[in-house]
C-alpha cells in the first residue's frame, strides 16, 4: 500500500502550485466538496483522508503514533514528499489547521502560505488563555465517549458498521460523506482536543490567513484573535458565517476569503 | 352547520397535530436558530415554547453532543441533505438528560438556498435502556463464555485435586477405622488380661495361703493353673505382636517340605472325613530362614480356612514350588526380584467376590459367624509374611475355590543346618567363677535372672539402667557377659549400652531381652558375633541355655 493509497489520495486541476486540502475531526475529504474545485482552474488540487477517516487504510491506524498531531503531521510531510510537493499553499479546517502547522514546521520548504479555518491551537481554558472549554467539559466528553459511540446507539452501531442485511442503516448514519469508525473517531477526539500546541506556533515564517468564523462553538473568536497575535506573518478575517464549517455552510465566502489571500 | 362547529378546521386540525404527535418538531432558520417548537418537546424539555424560539438546536445538548453535532452531523446535513436516527441527549430544564433519536432534513427553495431545518426528536428513554440491558447482557454472556472456557482449560488440574482429596479422605477414613479397631482391640485384651491376671494372683495367694499353713499336700495345682493362665497370657501377646509384626521371630534354615509332613496328621483330623487332602512336594525345594512354629501356625490357619470354605466337602491342596520372581512379577507382588520358595493352599470351595478379597488381610475382616473368626488370622500371616521378608497373595473366583500362596525367600547357606535338634531336657551348668552383669529396669526380673545364674554357678552384678550398667562396665569389675534389656529408662536403651561397652571390652559378650522384636535396634536380626537376642516371656531352662551357649563359645 503507497502513501497516496493509504490516505485516498484525490489530485484534480490544471495548476502548477499545489494547493493541500486537509480535513477536520468528524469527516474526511469531502468537506471540501463545495470549496477545491473553484481552485482546480489555477491549482494542482490534492484532497486526503486522514489514516483513520473516510476510505483511509484503517489497518494503518497506529493508536501510539496518532496519539498526538505530530503523527498527522508526519503524514502530511510523507504526502506532500511523494508527490514532490514545493512552496504550496495548504488550507486545514479545525484540528487540521494546526496539523499543517506542525507539518510546515518539520519541512518549511513545503508550503508558503497556510489557510487556517477555524484554527485552535488548544481547546481547554488555561489560566489566561481561553479555549473555549473547561477542562471538566473535556473530560465530560472523553467519558461520555468512553461509554457511549456518539450518534449511532451504542448497541446498534456495531451491528450498522457490519449489517449485511440493512444496507441502508450504514448508509444512512456512517455513509459516504461522513464515514468514521466509532473507536478511531474516540481516540481522534482524545488526540484532538486533548492537544495543547500553543508553542509550535512560534517560529513559523509561511504567510497564514486565520478564518474564524462567527457563533463557533468549536473554536471561539478569542482563539482565532490569540493564533492571528502568535503568527508574525498572519492575516485574520472574521467570515459572517456561522458554526465550526463554513466550507459547507458558507462556501462562496470561504473561496473569496482564501483567493483574496493567495 | 353543526358539523361545523363542531369539527376542527383543517388549520387547527393541523396545529393540533403538530403539537401532540408523540414525537418532538423543531424547525430551525439557516443559521440553525429555532424557529418554532412543538409542545411535545417543549413539555419533555420542561421548557416553554417562547424560551425555545432564538437558541440553537446544539444548544439543547450535551457538551459531548455539541461537539459531534458540530464536527459530524451538521456537516452531514450541509452534505446530503438529511440524517437519520442519531442518537443523541438533550438536557432539559434542570439538567435532566432525555435521551433521543433525531432526524433532520433541508428545506431549500428552487435556486438552492436552504429556508429552513425540519427537525423530528424521538424520545429513545426505553429504547436506551433496551441497549444497555442487551449490552448488560452481551458482556455477561461473553464472561460466561470466557468463565467456561477457563474452567475447560483448568478442568484436568480440577480432577487430579480433587481425586487427590478424596484419596486423602479414604485414607483418613482407613485411619479412622484403624484407630476404632485398635479401641475395640485394647477394650478386649484388657478383659482378656484381667482375666488371665486374675487368674495367676488368685493361685499365688492361694499357694501362699497353703505354705504359710504348711499345707504343701496339693498345692501342685495351684502352679499349674497359674502357670498356664500366664502361658495363655504369653500367647495373646505373641498374637498381637504378629499383627503388628513386631512378634519376635525365631528364624532358622527352614525346609517347609519337611515341615509340611510333620503338619500332614494333624492337618487330616483337623479337616474331617469329607475333605480330601493332597500334599504335593516339590523335589530339590529350596531352603528358606523362617520362624518354623510360626509358619506351621500360619498353614493350619489357611488349612482351616479353607475347610470353612467347603461345607459340604471338597479337595484341599497343599503344595510348595521353588520360583523365580522377575522385576514385573516382584512389582506385582511388592516383593524384591529374585528366588522364593511358595507354599499354596488350595480349595475347591466358595471362593470369594473381588471385594472381599480386597479386604481380606485388613485386620478384624471375616466373613465367619460372629464367634468363629476374629478377623486377626490372615492379617496375622500378612504381618508374618511381611516381618519375614516375603509376601502373602491370594487368588479366588466364586463357586470355584481359592488358592493362598505364601511365597518366602530362598536361603542360600548350606541345607544340612536346616531343622537344628531338639532342646535338651537339662539346662547345662558350668563355668564356675565367671562374673555377669544384668540391667533390667524390672526388679523381679533382675531377680529371676541372678537366680538363674547363682543355680548355674555365676556370679551376678545388677544395674537398673543403662548409665549404671555402663558404669560398672568401665570399671575394673571382671565381666564375662552382659545381659540387658533392649528397652531401658533413663535415655540409653540396651543396644546403645551394649554399644558402648564394647568399645571398653571388646570380648564383652551380650545377651539382649526384649519384649518384641525391635528389628531396627538389634539389626534386623543379623546380630554381630557373640551376641543374642531372647525374647520375652522366656523359660529359665532358655535363658540358662543361651547363658551357656555365650560364655563357652568364646
Amino acid at each position: 500500500m503507497t502513501v497516496l493509497q493509504r490516505h485516498n489520495v484525490k489530485i484534480t486541476g490544471s495548476g502548477e502550485r499545489a494547493m493541500v486540502f486537509a480535513h477536520g475531526f468528524g469527516c474526511d475529504q469531502n468537506m471540501w466538496r463545495f470549496v477545491a474545485p473553484a481552485f482546480e482552474k489555477d491549482f494542482r488540487v490534492i484532497l486526503f483522508d486522514h489514516v483513520g477517516a473516510g476510505m483511509s487504510d484503517l489497518s494503518a491506524y497506529d493508536p501510539g503514533k496518532y496519539s498526538s498531531l505530530d503523527g498527522y503531521a508526519d503524514d502530511v510531510v510523507e504526502l506532500c514528499r511523494e508527490l514532490a510537493v514545493r512552496h504550496g499553499v495548504f488550507v486545514g479546517h479545525s484540528v487540521s489547521a494546526m496539523i499543517g502547522v506542525l507539518a510546515v514546521k518539520k519541512a518549511p520548504d513545503i508550503f508558503d502560505d497556510l489557510v487556517l479555518i477555524g484554527p485552535s491551537p488548544r481547546y481547554i481554558d488555561d489560566e489566561d488563555y481561553v479555549g473555549g472549554f473547561s477542562e471538566m467539559q473535556i473530560h465530560e466528553l472523553i467519558d461520555f465517549l468512553d461509554s457511549n459511540h456518539m450518534g449511532w446507539s451504542q448497541a446498534m452501531a456495531p451491528v450498522i458498521m457490519g449489517n449485511a442485511d440493512r444496507p441502508e442503516l450504514g448508509e444512512e448514519l456512517t455513509n459516504s460523506f461522513c464515514r468514521t469508525d466509532p473507536e478511531i473517531a474516540k481516540r481522534f477526539a482524545r488526540t484532538t482536543f486533548l492537544s495543547d500546541n500553543r508553542r509550535d506556533l512560534d517560529g513559523v515564517t509561511a504567510r497564514s490567513l486565520v478564518l474564524q468564523c462567527s457563533e463557533d462553538v468549536i473554536a471561539p473568536q478569542a482563539v482565532g484573535e490569540y493564533v492571528h497575535r502568535r503568527l508574525p506573518n498572519s492575516r485574520l478575517v472574521v467570515m459572517k458565517a456561522t458554526g465550526h464549517c463554513p466550507n459547507l455552510s458558507a462556501p462562496e465566502e470561504t473561496i473569496a476569503a482564501i483567493r483574496a489571500f493567495i | 352547520m353543526g358539523d361545523e362547529s363542531h369539527s376542527p378546521g383543517a388549520e387547527e386540525d393541523l396545529e393540533d397535530l403538530f403539537d401532540n404527535a408523540p414525537c418532538g418538531y423543531l424547525s430551525a432558520g439557516p443559521d440553525g436558530r429555532i424557529i418554532k417548537v412543538n409542545q411535545r418537546l417543549a413539555s419533555w424539555l420542561g421548557h416553554d415554547r417562547e424560551q425555545l424560539v432564538g437558541r440553537r438546536f446544539q444548544d439543547l445538548l450535551n457538551i459531548a453532543g455539541k461537539i459531534y453535532y458540530e464536527t459530524h452531523f451538521a456537516p452531514l446535513l450541509r452534505m446530503q441533505g438529511f440524517f437519520n436516527e442519531v442518537a443523541l441527549d438533550l438536557v432539559g430544564q434542570g439538567g435532566h438528560v432525555l435521551p433521543v433519536l433525531v432526524n433532520a432534513i433541508e428545506r431549500r427553495n428552487p435556486s438552492g438556498a436552504v429556508r429552513f431545518i425540519r427537525i423530528t426528536v424521538f424520545n429513545a428513554s426505553d429504547r436506551r435502556r433496551y441497549e444497555r440491558e442487551l449490552l448488560e447482557a452481551r458482556r455477561a454472556a461473553e464472561a460466561a463464555s470466557n468463565d467456561l472456557r477457563e474452567l475447560n482449560l483448568t478442568l484436568e488440574a480440577r480432577i487430579a485435586d480433587a481425586v487427590e482429596q478424596r484419596i486423602q479422605a479414604e485414607e483418613a477414613l482407613r485411619q479412622a477405622q484403624k484407630m476404632e479397631a485398635i479401641g475395640q482391640l485394647t477394650g478386649g485384651i484388657a478383659h482378656d488380661f484381667n482375666n488371665l491376671l486374675t487368674g495367676i494372683i488368685g493361685n499365688l495367694e492361694l499357694l501362699d495361703t497353703r505354705i504359710s499353713q504348711g499345707r504343701l499336700n496339693d498345692v501342685d495345682r495351684y502352679i499349674v493353673a497359674a502357670r498356664g493362665a500366664a502361658k495363655r497370657a504369653a500367647t495373646l501377646t505373641h498374637r498381637l505382636l504378629a499383627f503388628a509384626r513386631r512378634q519376635p521371630l525365631d528364624p532358622k534354615p527352614t525346609n517347609i517340605n519337611r515341615l509340611v509332613a510333620g503338619m500332614e496328621e494333624l492337618i487330616r483330623r483337623t479337616m474331617g472325613a469329607a475333605i480330601e487332602i493332597e500334599v504335593v512336594g516339590a523335589a530339590g525345594l529350596w531352603t528358606t530362614v523362617v520362624d518354623p512354629n510360626q509358619l506351621e501356625n500360619a498353614l493350619l490357619n489357611l488349612c482351616i480356612n479353607a475347610r470353612d470354605a467347603m461345607p459340604g466337602g471338597g479337595r484341599l491342596t497343599i503344595e510348595t514350588a521353588n520360583k523365580w520372581i522377575d522385576e514385573r512379577a516382584a512389582r506385582e507382588r511388592d516383593l524384591p526380584a529374585g528366588q522364593y520358595i511358595s507354599l499354596c493352599v488350595t480349595d475347591t470351595g466358595t471362593g470369594m467376590p473381588p471385594e472381599v478379597i480386597e479386604r481380606i488381610f485388613d485386620p478384624f475382616f471375616t466373613t465367619k459367624p460372629r464367634g468363629q473368626g476374629t478377623g486377626l488370622g490372615l492379617s496375622m500371616i500378612h504381618g508374618f509374611m511381611r516381618q519375614s521378608g516375603g509376601q502373602v497373595r491370594v487368588y479366588s473366583e466364586v463357586g470355584q475355590g481359592t488358592t493362598m500362596c505364601l511365597y518366602l525367600p530362598r536361603h542360600y547357606a548350606g541345607k544340612d543346618e536346616a531343622d537344628a535338634p531338639a532342646e535338651p531336657a537339662e539346662a547345662p551348668r558350668a563355668g564356675a567363677g565367671e562374673t555377669v552383669l544384668v540391667v533390667d529396669d524390672e526388679p523381679s526380673v533382675r531377680m529371676l535372672i541372678a537366680e538363674v545364674l547363682e543355680g548355674l554357678g555365676y556370679a551376678a552384678i545388677e544395674a537398673g539402667d543403662g548409665r549404671a550398667g555402663l558404669k560398672v562396665l568401665q570399671s575394673d569389675a571382671r565381666v564375662s557377659l552382659l545381659i540387658t534389656d533392649l528397652a531401658l529408662p533413663g535415655g540409653m536403651n540396651g543396644r546403645q549400652l551394649a554399644d558402648a561397652a564394647r568399645e571398653a571390652r571388646p570380648d564383652l559378650r551380650i545377651l539382649f531381652i526384649t519384649g518384641y522384636a525391635e528389628n531396627a535396634v538389634v539389626g534386623n536380626g543379623h546380630l554381630e558375633p557373640d551376641m543374642q537376642v531372647v525374647t520375652k516371656p522366656f523359660t529359665m531352662e532358655i535363658l540358662a541355655r543361651r547363658i551357656k551357649d555365650l560364655l563357652s563359645g568364646g
